[in-house]
């Protein structure tokens, strides 16, 4: 079974997206990530305002027996979170890209964005 | 290397992931553990448990052997019958908890994973010590162990086998042919519902069997199951895991297993019991549920007004109530019904509050 990959987002190697609007960016995990998971049933998100640096632990994503760190793939300020996760974590193994954000950051330093893989180099990673 | 069930190769082609448990790899889950979980609950599922130990005790003495060294007088538990119990150290504290089937002039022991050798030298270590006349041999390589678990477990392997298992009572063994094959078959499990457990020999003729049932209970929605929502589903019973509730040494009092005991025989580790009982102030083994999101985990620390009262032995969110629940040791002054507390999660304390188990409750998925 082959995950979906998108063109237009950046990755990392702890397999996060990175979706960039502007000066800000959303994050998420892969379908690859979410298909190893399975059924995430609890997220914990960060407070909005909280600063992170590249690699701070951004928020924590649980299935029933697995407990996973989410790293924030950029430094920055959270300036928004997926509220509606709380309740329907499941959104999460639904719609990786869309529904399923958790969270939003204003880049500090666009310099880092260049560091993340592309689509195709992530494809080949997993 | 871990070792691999002799249907190993069936579990991948199931799709099964695999994970490593106490020395054997075994499938945590096919589709998923929620999926797999409420299969069981309101239907049927198969597991390939092989990662249990086997253990004949054969002679005069088996009966004697038995009960010396667990919690069970063994001459009150009839041909045909299956008893769960506990095997002491000097010390009471539990070395393992086990079913032993009581077959004709033997007994078939079923220690946990990983336990085979170590309950088999202690077996013959007591009988030579007491000069009993017994047998102990650790026989796990040669049986494939399947449970067949849910409502509709008994529907599905009575179309296998000419024996009425109408008649085979809860806690009941007996030898028996399922799919034209010899297996041992006993009406027990670890799921809460209706359930049977086979022993089969020789390993080989296992996958027949496997395949045969889910065959029959295709049109019950049968599916394989793992480990993974094995433990959930003994969890939302208040089921014990002799790995993670026995760890660091445990006593049958502690782990709320008095119900086990037979005080009127003599056994290994009574006298640590009895002194254990007389003082009373002891931690003792505590349902909590979450009152607020979250999931327990296994070492969370239990407090009470920024006090530490305990530690969760098992959690997770349960699947059928979608809260989180948890087993843990908790101090005697802190664990009544309802009783509040916090469970500290990463640094958080969350909200709960101590239950009677179990935390789903008999047919759940029938109410």
């Amino acid at each position: 079974m082959s995950s979906d990959v998108r063109n237009d987002l950046k990755y990392t190697d702890d397999h996060e997206w990175l979706k960039v609007e502007n000066k800000n960016a959303k994050v998420g995990i892969t379908d690859h990530a979410q298909s190893e998971l399975t059924d995430i049933v609890f997220v914990e998100l960060p407070e909005i305002g909280k600063t992170v640096k590249k690699g701070d632990e951004l928020c924590v994503v649980e299935s029933v027996k697995s407990v996973s760190e989410i790293y924030a793939p950029v430094g920055g300020k959270v300036v928004g979170v997926n509220k509606k996760l709380e309740d329907e974590p499941e959104q999460i193994n639904n719609s990786p890209y869309d529904d399923g954000w958790l969270v939003e950051i204003e880049i500090e330093n666009k310099s880092e964005i260049d560091e993340l893989l592309d689509a195709d180099s992530y494809k080949k990673m997993i | 290397m871990p070792v691999k069930s002799p249907l190993h190769d069936l579990h991948k082609e199931f799709g099964a992931r695999f994970t490593e448990f106490a020395g054997f790899e075994m499938p945590i889950q096919y589709t998923s553990i929620k999926d797999e979980h409420l299969t069981v609950r309101k239907s049927v599922g198969i597991f390939d448990v092989s990662h249990m130990s086997n253990v004949w005790i054969t002679g005069d003495g088996a009966e004697d052997l038995i009960s010396l060294t667990t919690v069970e007088d063994a001459s009150k538990i009839p041909d045909g019958k299956s008893q769960y119990t506990a095997i002491l150290r000097e010390n009471g504290t539990v070395i393992d908890d086990t079913i032993f089937m009581h077959l004709g002039d033997k007994f078939m022991m079923i220690p946990n994973a990983g336990m085979a050798d170590i309950v088999t030298n202690w077996l013959n270590e007591k009988a030579a010590e007491h000069n009993i006349c017994a047998n102990v041999e650790n026989v796990s390589n040669e049986y494939v162990i399947l449970a067949i678990q849910g409502p509709k477990s008994r529907d599905t392997l009575q179309k296998l086998t000419k024996t009425d298992l109408k008649n085979i009572g809860f806690f009941s063994c007996q030898y028996i042919k399922i799919a034209d094959t010899d297996c041992i078959i006993s009406h027990t499990g670890y799921t809460g519902e209706l359930g049977f457990e086979l022993q089969i020999t020789p390993t080989t003729a296992a996958e027949k069997v496997f395949r045969k049932i889910l065959e029959a209970g295709k049109e019950f929605g049968i599916k394989p199951i793992g480990l993974g929502a094995r433990d959930t589903l003994r969890l939302e019973k208040g089921f014990i895991l002799a790995g993670n509730e026995f760890e660091g040494g445990r006593t049958p009092l502690e782990a709320i297993m008095s119900w086990t005991i037979n005080w009127d025989h003599d056994f290994i580790g009574k006298d640590a019991l009895l002194k254990q009982k007389e003082k009373g102030d002891y931690e003792r083994l505590t349902s909590i549920v979450f009152t607020e999101k979250g999931i327990p985990r296994h070492g969370c620390e239990i407090q009470k007004d920024g006090k530490k009262v305990g530690m969760v032995t098992s959690g997770t969110l349960s699947p059928c109530l979608n809260i989180g629940i948890a087993m843990g040791y908790v101090k005697p002054d802190f664990r009544e019904q309802n009783n509040t507390l916090d469970v500290i999660v990463r640094n958080k304390p969350f909200k709960a509050k101590v239950v009677k188990p179990p935390f789903v409750p008999k047919d759940w998925a029938q109410n």
